[in-house]
């Protein structure tokens, strides 16, 4: 999983004729070189230290996390903080809720948003600039803002303390961005297949039947990835919203901020845990992000 | 989700009908009379909760939420209480935990919903914002066993115009946590005045400051429950009332003269963070640099050893480098905080009688027995002698006699989620407010909050 | 916002489609046949924005005039209409315009620092050996599939005053004394810690961003230049960044309305307590609301908050209507 990144970098520089040479030659020397590369590797060794002192700490005993003198490497290897954090209070009840939650809003969003994104992208109508202006903006409001209206609404509803509440925020919290995305891939579609099949007597729900939802596939399995990793992520709204029964492993993290001083062993532990699944589909999707994104405006 | 026979819990309240069914209409009589003239004034009250009254819990659970003290210190006691409230009524208890760091914006959401818990815990300072905030129903003070002796710091917080609100569950005082073989090295004993206390931290210092990393006295800079205790024996208080206007009383001689002893000892004797709060003091005095503490009875034991796994209490201890080496003793010349908690029963509980029933349970001597034990101090001033006597307790049973309250001002809980003293005190321990500024500014907040309408 | 992760980037617009005259018909005509399939279409989707979002802003709205405190929310009583008193109470108090200035300050420097530097990174990516270069994108990897809470958790334990590693590796150094250092004693210093976990997790959202657009510089250009005898600083001014133009402004006024949002950092590094020094907009509004149970003043910031973005709101909607093909 972790091997795509590098490996898609591979595979771009490869496509090339030749490695370094044909790449333009702006004030190039061989010492520029030797410090770029050196300050090129210094830079990856400061990005990714605040990752290994995660992994240092998790596999750490307490009596070692917890010392004046931190040592840069486990000098007693323990999975104890692992077990700690997956045996604590709502750690398990709290997985669940999150995989329940999450596949619950992806799923909403992905076919609320697949419904509306095929309007915009496929037909012109009246509103349709309206719609895209309200989808454009909604994703511009910050959560936290309408926390204070959406806690009085849902627990008027008894939707607090609910995973049915949460999993209808989530997916309103993803939506835009899913209807926006996937409005890309339908649009990338040539819409001459769908005439052709019109002509030869297809109809409208066969085109989107056999022609467009084929073809958006991949656009689907990236939207959801990016839909999982946001509703995944979010621990201020459950956080505010729920009680730990009915939160996920986000706002469980928080939970480790004790009276009693932080648990930082059960801690690191549970963010490597909680962390792991955003990281693994975020690797096998970052070829969609960087070129989806960039694809256009660049050549525009 | 009840596992046991339906017909079990109806057999037991069965046999016991009898005596209990005479109790119970002698009792609702009396509730009767008094809640009726208790209620003449507010008429939309609901009646209060009778924990005497005779109701078939079968088939139902209460909802209790306790904070994690009770999950890390005595989960045995929680669970005598249960097993003998389940017997008594036929109901099942639910006791979900809190951390004490967002457990009320989580009570605040949850109370304004219709799914409540019927009996909620609350640290005494947080109690008086929720009594007059109607959050909590009345309760029959008479019900409960030893109300008459409770300690005052816990019971009053749970009164509001001649009711009672809520009852006392423990309570907890702070003393010295000093270390022995430093004191020993440096030919110190246990400090009797509070000079011999700074003389020792001077000492201390002296001895061991070649250590940048040694405090004689750790001290963290937002330890308000620290820096109050010193304003209190200095003859200051935080507040006072005025007319029907609170005000704050920080600047006064006797607070400043507190906040400026307080000050030496955060600035002169401790090398700590001036930003910490006391939440991991434990673990840094563990590490053997420091040579006293101001803590919780309950922190000499944190310091020595530490669970293997801090999620689970009843893991093995693991010993820490100032194991066996710490002793407790009296703050001398410094009152101690009153700190402690109470269980109410929520006004939208379904089960009020049951919940005050849990609450009766939950508080009397038996339970209070098991607290006890466990090396936290007792609700009531007649069981505190007992509470002395349990070793490693002296001290703290001691410091139980002479201590502070906060404000008894509804609104001032506002001063301490607003970090009112936390963050006067860090501006008076990094030096960048003077004592008698930073009081100034912390009184016109406190003003400000306490008479906010 | 913060709640919404850097991952979720919106896909960055699509140029606009080149329109070739003969097919113009053939748009139209496809796009007057649905009837009334597109409004059927969209309403689920608008149903439930307009529920969830729409309903709750105007609800914000609604707050903003009212007082709601505990008593109300207890009891199930309506909160009391008040007017303006929240608005007035915000713009006297000298904290508002303290806390509108560090979020803007902030907002600032955050944005400037993230950019410059991913900027710089992808620069260099393009100078450096390609295994340089895969250790770069493997550890900016990492740092973007970071969730955000786990990020600053992260550096809280780094920071720790006692046990972080920090002050221990900034203690070695020869006649510094950094034990026990108190990173937020001093709120500039403060700052910057909550200013590099902002940087550092917005670095490789830019960089990688920035380094796929100069792939797309053509390197004709950049050789022609070069030859013309400009120095490497020309030609990052005048050929690189007239190229990357438009998508920097759109990372920049992302990264303006993500960072303008900060909560996470402040709130966890803070212990969910910021002090005055450390709040910013929308702490602010939570701690009103939701610490001193103040909901209508808590509001009434929140209604502000969103005013003040509208204009970046507005500026970034124009843009993507611009270079977007949103017809």
């Amino acid at each position: 999983m972790v091997a795509t990144a590098p490996q898609t970098a591979v595979r771009k520089r490869r496509r090339r004729p030749a490695r370094e040479s044909d790449t333009p030659t702006v004030g190039r020397s061989r010492g520029g070189t030797v410090l770029a590369n050196t300050v090129g590797v210094l830079f990856a060794i400061v990005m990714f230290f605040p990752v290994y002192w995660v992994i240092n700490t998790a596999f750490k005993p307490a009596p070692e996390i917890l010392q004046f003198e931190p040592t840069f490497f486990p000098h007693t290897f323990t999975l104890d903080n692992f077990k700690s954090a997956f045996n604590a209070p709502f750690f398990q009840q709290d997985l669940l809720n999150g995989v329940l939650v999450t596949s619950g809003a992806v799923l909403g969003a992905l076919l609320v948003g697949f419904l509306a994104a095929l309007a915009i992208a496929r037909f012109r109508f009246y509103g349709r600039k309206a719609i895209i202006l309200v989808v454009l903006s909604v994703q511009m409001v910050p959560f936290v803002a309408i926390l204070i209206p959406l806690f009085l609404m849902l627990q008027k509803a008894d939707l607090t303390n609910s995973l049915l509440g949460i999993t209808l925020v989530y997916i309103v919290l993803i939506l835009p961005y899913t209807v926006w995305t996937l409005r890309g891939f339908i649009q990338a579609i040539p819409r001459e297949l769908d005439e052709a099949a019109l002509i030869d007597g297809a109809s409208r729900f066969q085109v989107f039947w056999k022609i467009i939802l084929p073809l958006t596939g991949p656009g689907l399995v990236a939207t959801s990835v990016y839909g999982f990793i946001q509703a995944w992520n979010e621990f201020i709204i459950i956080n505010t919203l729920n009680d730990q029964a009915h939160q996920n492993l986000m706002a469980w993290l928080l939970q480790n901020q004790t009276s009693r001083g932080t648990f930082w062993g059960p801690l690191m532990a549970g963010s490597i845990l909680t962390a792991l699944p955003v990281v693994i589909f975020f690797l096998i999707v970052q070829r969609n992000i960087a070129t989806g994104l960039t694809a256009g405006a660049v050549k525009g | 989700m009840n596992q046991r026979s339906p017909l079990t819990p109806y057999l037991i309240s069965f046999r016991r009908n009898s005596v209990k069914r005479r109790i119970a209409v002698a009792a609702t009589l009396a509730a009767t009379l008094i809640g009726a003239a208790a209620c003449g004034s507010n008429s939309d009250s609901s009646d209060t909760p009778n924990a005497a009254a005779s109701v078939n819990g079968a088939g139902k659970t209460i909802k209790v939420w306790l904070m994690v003290d009770a999950q890390s210190g005595w989960p045995e006691v929680v669970k005598q209480a249960n097993d003998r409230f389940t017997q008594a009524t036929g109901a099942q208890v639910q006791v979900d935990y809190q951390q004490w760091t967002d457990h009320l914006a989580k009570l605040d959401t949850t109370l304004a919903g219709s799914d409540v818990p019927d009996v909620v815990e609350l640290g005494n300072t947080e109690m008086p914002k929720y009594v007059f905030n109607g959050a909590f129903a009345p309760l029959d003070k008479g019900q409960f066993e030893n109300s008459a002796e409770w300690l005052t710091g816990l019971s009053a917080p749970c009164e509001l115009d001649g009711k009672t609100y809520c009852v006392p569950y423990y309570a907890g005082a702070r003393v010295l946590i000093y270390r022995t073989d430093l004191f020993d090295k440096a030919g110190l004993k246990a400090p009797k005045t509070y000079d011999d206390l700074v003389a020792a931290a001077k000492t201390l210092k002296e001895k061991n400051g070649s250590d940048k990393q040694f405090s004689a006295f750790y001290m963290p800079g937002k330890y308000w429950y620290a820096a109050m205790a010193w304003v209190h024996g200095n003859g200051g208080t935080i507040a006072k009332k005025d007319g029907d206007k609170w005000v704050g009383t920080l600047s006064e001689p006797g607070a400043q003269q507190g906040l400026t002893k307080w000050a030496e000892i955060a600035k002169t004797y401790s090398s700590g963070d001036p930003t910490k709060d006391e939440n991991d003091q434990d673990a840094v005095y563990a590490q053997g640099k420091s040579g006293m503490i101001y803590g919780n009875g309950w922190e000499l034991g944190a310091v020595q050893e530490q669970p293997k796994d801090p999620n689970d209490p009843a893991s093995a201890k693991v010993k820490t480098k100032v194991n066996g080496k710490v002793a407790t003793a009296p703050l001398p010349g410094i009152p101690s905080f009153l700190g402690g908690s109470d269980v109410a029963v929520t006004a939208k509980s379904k089960n009020a009688d049951l919940a005050a029933k849990w609450a009766q349970i939950f508080t009397d001597a038996k339970s209070q027995e098991g607290l006890i034990a466990k090396g936290v101090l007792p609700n009531a001033t007649s069981l505190l002698d007992k509470a002395a006597a349990v070793k490693g307790n002296e001290a703290t049973a001691q410091a139980a006699k002479e201590t502070w309250f906060v404000p008894m001002a509804p609104k001032w809980s506002d001063v301490e989620s607003a970090n009112v003293l936390q963050n006067m005190l860090v501006s008076i321990a990094t030096g960048k407010a003077t004592v008698p500024d930073a009081a100034k500014a912390a009184d016109a907040k406190i003003n400000e909050i306490l008479n906010a309408s | 916002m913060s709640v919404v992760d850097t991952p979720s980037a919106p896909p960055a617009p699509q140029p606009p489609a080149p329109a070739p005259a003969g097919r113009t018909g053939s748009k139209r005509r496809s796009a007057t046949s649905g009837g009334f399939a597109p409004l059927a279409l969209t309403l689920p989707a608008l149903l439930l924005l307009a529920g969830l979002l729409g309903y709750p802003l105007i609800r914000m709205i609604v707050l903003s005039f009212q007082s709601l405190g505990l008593r109300q929310l207890f009891a199930d009583l309506a909160p009391d209409n008040v007017g303006f008193a929240n608005y007035a109470k915000i713009f006297t108090n000298s904290t508002f315009y303290e806390v509108v200035a560090r979020t803007v300050a902030f907002t600032v420097v955050s944005v400037l620092l993230t950019l410059v530097l991913g900027l710089g990174v992808a620069l260099l990516m393009r100078r450096v050996a390609p295994s340089v270069r895969i250790a770069m994108i493997i550890a900016m990897m990492f740092v973007w599939a970071v969730p955000q809470l786990v990020a600053t958790q992260t550096f809280r334990w780094l920071v720790d005053s006692d046990f972080g590693v920090l002050n221990y590796l900034i203690d070695r150094l020869p006649g510094v004394d950094f034990a026990n250092h108190s990173w937020f004693a001093d709120p500039i210093q403060g700052w910057a810690v909550i200013t590099t976990i902002v940087v550092w997790a917005g670095i490789p959202f830019i960089a990688i961003t920035l380094n796929a657009g100069l792939t797309q510089v053509p390197k004709e250009l950049l050789e022609a230049a070069v030859v013309d005898g400009a120095s490497a600083w020309q030609v990052l001014r005048s050929v690189t960044l007239p190229i990357l133009k438009p998508l920097l402004v759109i990372v920049t006024t992302l990264s303006v309305i993500w960072n303008f949002g900060l909560f996470t950092q402040v709130y966890v590094v803070r212990n969910g307590r910021p002090e005055d020094e450390y709040q910013v907009l929308a702490t602010w509004a939570y701690s009103t609301a939701f610490k001193n149970n103040n909901y209508g003043l808590g509001s009434a910031i929140a209604v502000v908050t969103v005013l003040l973005l509208l204009g970046v709101m507005a500026f970034y909607m124009r843009q993507m209507f611009k270079i977007g093909d949103v017809d």
